[in-house]
């Protein structure tokens, strides 16, 4: 199974604007390496998620620069960002969004449904499949309607990395998960980014989560906040 | 070009235009399917959809077949009656009677509806049944009845027109004989006294003394002569205190020759020529003073012309309630998608092709539309059936309801239409904010 490599993050003069036109988040200039993981910190409603769907292509007002690798998601139509996503980003939510009447397997292996080419299918179920087992959820045919909180987290996580995205991205993993949950679904996600050179950006509360990562930034009101390094 | 075309079209078979039409109604559907779901694989999500609000689906389901059934139970039904009537017709050609209304004669000589009419006298059946053209000219009398079951006076010759043989016993030789219906409430072997007159005004006893004997038994017609009983037209002249048809000396002969002196009258004629012109000759010859000759088809087409129009109103109420049908699905499937919204924005959010998140919008209503659609074909169908069996029942008209082509047109056009109209909804999804969604 061949392993993609992670892309570094460049964001130059970037604002995010609220649907009024109010500026919710500006970042002058950020630069994240391929392979290291990224926390993002900072109060409820600062700007941490805006943050993580600027760089995701998913907030709509958005200008200025943000690239991965040589692609620049702001000059990237509707779709081109949708296909970006598609192959070069996985996404772990932090209340899991899985398909509740679905199989482990169905859900982890679910871009497997939204793929043209036969081999990339078969591919995404392979290593859906190969991360559950990972995960500890292998041979698991129950509906994840069953699941516990740890278990769902764990088959996002695998959904997540089923397309082997060179990108992670984790918007509050931890939060509806108890301590040692938490600890254990950290130790996982750090463990499978690392191992696939990915680059990880984590949006936490967590300081758990944060002890694990190469850098941490924080946001406060909206702005990267002072003193925050802009390389790692 | 469109006159060739027209032609073109009016020179295939009916079945190829039935085919065609259906093809018309569903190949749109099958070609925005395809550039929908073409190398995608939208099934498990759509199921899972269906299987997340099961319950509210299967509202949605019976909503939908529920207006479907009521379409195709309508159509079935009244196709159904027409057919029946139409069938219950069948063997009276040319019906010839004093002038009058030929409904009303069509309704008693056909329907065995009772009704006071007008005689034709000996000279004129005669003249009827010498004709060269006619090859059978039966008398039907009616105006007697056993247990609410017409008794009719006529011929055997009408007896083997009408059932082509009798399932069992013999045919009537003797005054006293009588030939059952299907459903007639007598068997073979039973005696009974005939009444005057039919229902609440039957006259128990007014024929005192006289009996009849059931000696055979015919095979369902489908029309309402399988209640009735029928017995030699002249014991009912005999019964009535007239001449019975034949001069003293030939009084104990049963059918024709009639002798025209002897001939007290019939309200009715029935006549058969064996060519289909002959029919039209005599319709023409014997529509005069005296007396008026018609097609019971033809009164029976009228009528249907007539109730044609309702029916066209009523199929457009039809097509209506299921437009209504077609927009409160819509409305339904709007609000659905709100509470699919956050799982449909994860799918966006995860890189998935629009396509593909209206593929599964649009593959889960066409799993409601659908399974409504075809449940209500069948709802529709076994309505029908019912409604048919309890006509039946009480006009002895046998209806058969059936499922036939502009039933299965019906629903592909219900189907097309709402499919289309789902496609609205899909794009709606595609139009709400990702982000407002995911964090809904």
């Amino acid at each position: 199974m061949t392993i993609s490599q992670g892309l570094d993050l460049r964001a130059h003069d970037v604002k995010v604007r609220a649907p009024g036109g109010r500026t919710i988040l500006s970042v002058d200039h950020l630069k994240v390496p391929a392979g290291t993981a990224i926390g993002v910190r900072g109060p409820s409603g600062a700007g941490k998620s805006t943050l993580l769907y600027a760089i995701a292509g998913l907030a709509g007002d958005v200008s200025g620069r943000i690239a991965w690798g040589d692609t620049d998601m702001v000059a990237l139509t509707h779709g081109a960002r949708a296909a970006f996503r598609r192959s070069k980003m996985g996404f772990v939510f932090q209340d899991f969004l899985l398909f509740e009447e679905l199989s482990a397997l169905g859900n982890a292996a679910l871009a497997a449904s939204y793929v043209h080419d036969s081999g990339a299918r078969q591919a995404i179920c392979e290593r859906a499949r190969q991360h559950l087992e990972d995960l500890g959820l292998g041979d698991n045919r129950r509906k994840v309607d069953s699941f516990s909180g740890g278990e769902r987290q764990r088959v996002a996580i695998a959904r997540a990395l089923a397309n082997d995205p060179p990108v992670l991205l984790a918007d509050e993993p931890t939060a509806s998960l108890d301590r040692p949950t938490a600890d254990r679904l950290v130790d996982d996600l750090v463990a499978l980014t690392r191992s696939g050179g990915k680059t990880l950006v984590a949006v936490s509360h967590d300081p758990a989560l944060h002890e694990r990562m190469d850098r941490v930034i924080d946001i406060i009101d909206g702005n990267l906040a002072a003193g925050t390094p802009v390389h790692a | 070009m469109p006159d060739r075309l027209e032609d073109a079209w009016n020179n295939l078979p009916v079945l190829a235009q039935d085919i065609a039409v259906l093809a018309g109604l569903v190949a749109p559907l099958v070609v925005i399917g395809l550039i929908i779901v073409r190398r995608l694989n939208p099934t498990p999500l759509a199921g899972a959809m269906l299987w997340r609000y099961r319950f509210s689906n299967a509202l949605f389901v019976t909503l939908i077949a529920i207006s479907v059934g009521i379409g195709v139970g309508l159509i079935s039904q009244e196709r159904a009656l027409r057919t029946g009537t139409a069938n219950a017709a069948d063997k009276f050609d040319l019906i010839i009677a004093a002038p009058g209304s030929e409904m009303t004669m069509m309704l008693a000589a056909v329907y065995l509806q009772p009704s006071d009419v007008p005689l034709l006298d000996g000279q004129t059946y005669s003249e009827i049944a010498n004709h060269e053209n006619v090859d059978l000219a039966a008398p039907i009398a009616f105006g007697d009845s056993y247990r609410g079951a017409p008794v009719v006076g006529t011929t055997a010759d009408f007896i083997d027109h009408l059932t082509g043989g009798l399932e069992e016993g013999e045919i009537f030789t003797a005054h006293t004989h009588a030939v059952s219906g299907a459903l007639a409430p007598a068997q073979i072997g039973d005696t009974f006294e005939p009444a005057h007159g039919h229902g609440a005004a039957a006259e128990q006893g007014a024929h005192a003394g006289v009996t009849y004997e059931v000696v055979g038994r015919m095979p369902p017609t489908g029309s309402p002569w399988d209640r009735a009983i029928l017995v030699p037209v002249e014991a009912v002249w005999d019964v009535h205190g007239l001449a019975i048809g034949h001069a003293p000396e030939r009084a104990d002969q049963i059918g024709p020759p009639f002798d025209a002196e002897y001939f007290p009258g019939t309200p009715a004629v029935l006549v058969r020529a064996e060519a289909l012109w002959a029919n039209y000759s005599l319709r023409s010859e014997f529509t005069r003073g005296d007396t008026m000759a018609f097609f019971p088809g033809a009164v029976l087409a009228q009528l249907h012309s007539v109730m044609g129009d309702v029916r066209q109103v009523m199929s457009i109420m039809a097509i209506v309630t299921q437009i209504l049908v077609a927009a409160s699905v819509l409305t339904g499937l709007v609000i659905l998608m709100r509470l699919f919204a956050r799982r449909l924005a994860l799918l966006r959010a995860l890189g998935a092709p629009d396509r593909y998140v209206f593929a599964v919008v649009w593959s889960y209503a066409g799993a409601l539309i659908g399974a409504g659609a075809l449940l209500g074909l069948v709802l529709g169908y076994g309505a029908a059936r019912v409604i048919s069996r309890i006509i039946t029942q009480r006009t002895d008209i046998l209806v058969q309801a059936s499922v036939g082509w502009p039933e299965i047109h019906l629903v592909a056009g219900f189907v097309a239409i709402t499919m289309l109209l789902a496609l609205a909804p899909a794009f709606m999804v595609l139009s709400r904010n990702i982000i407002t969604d995911l964090r809904a």
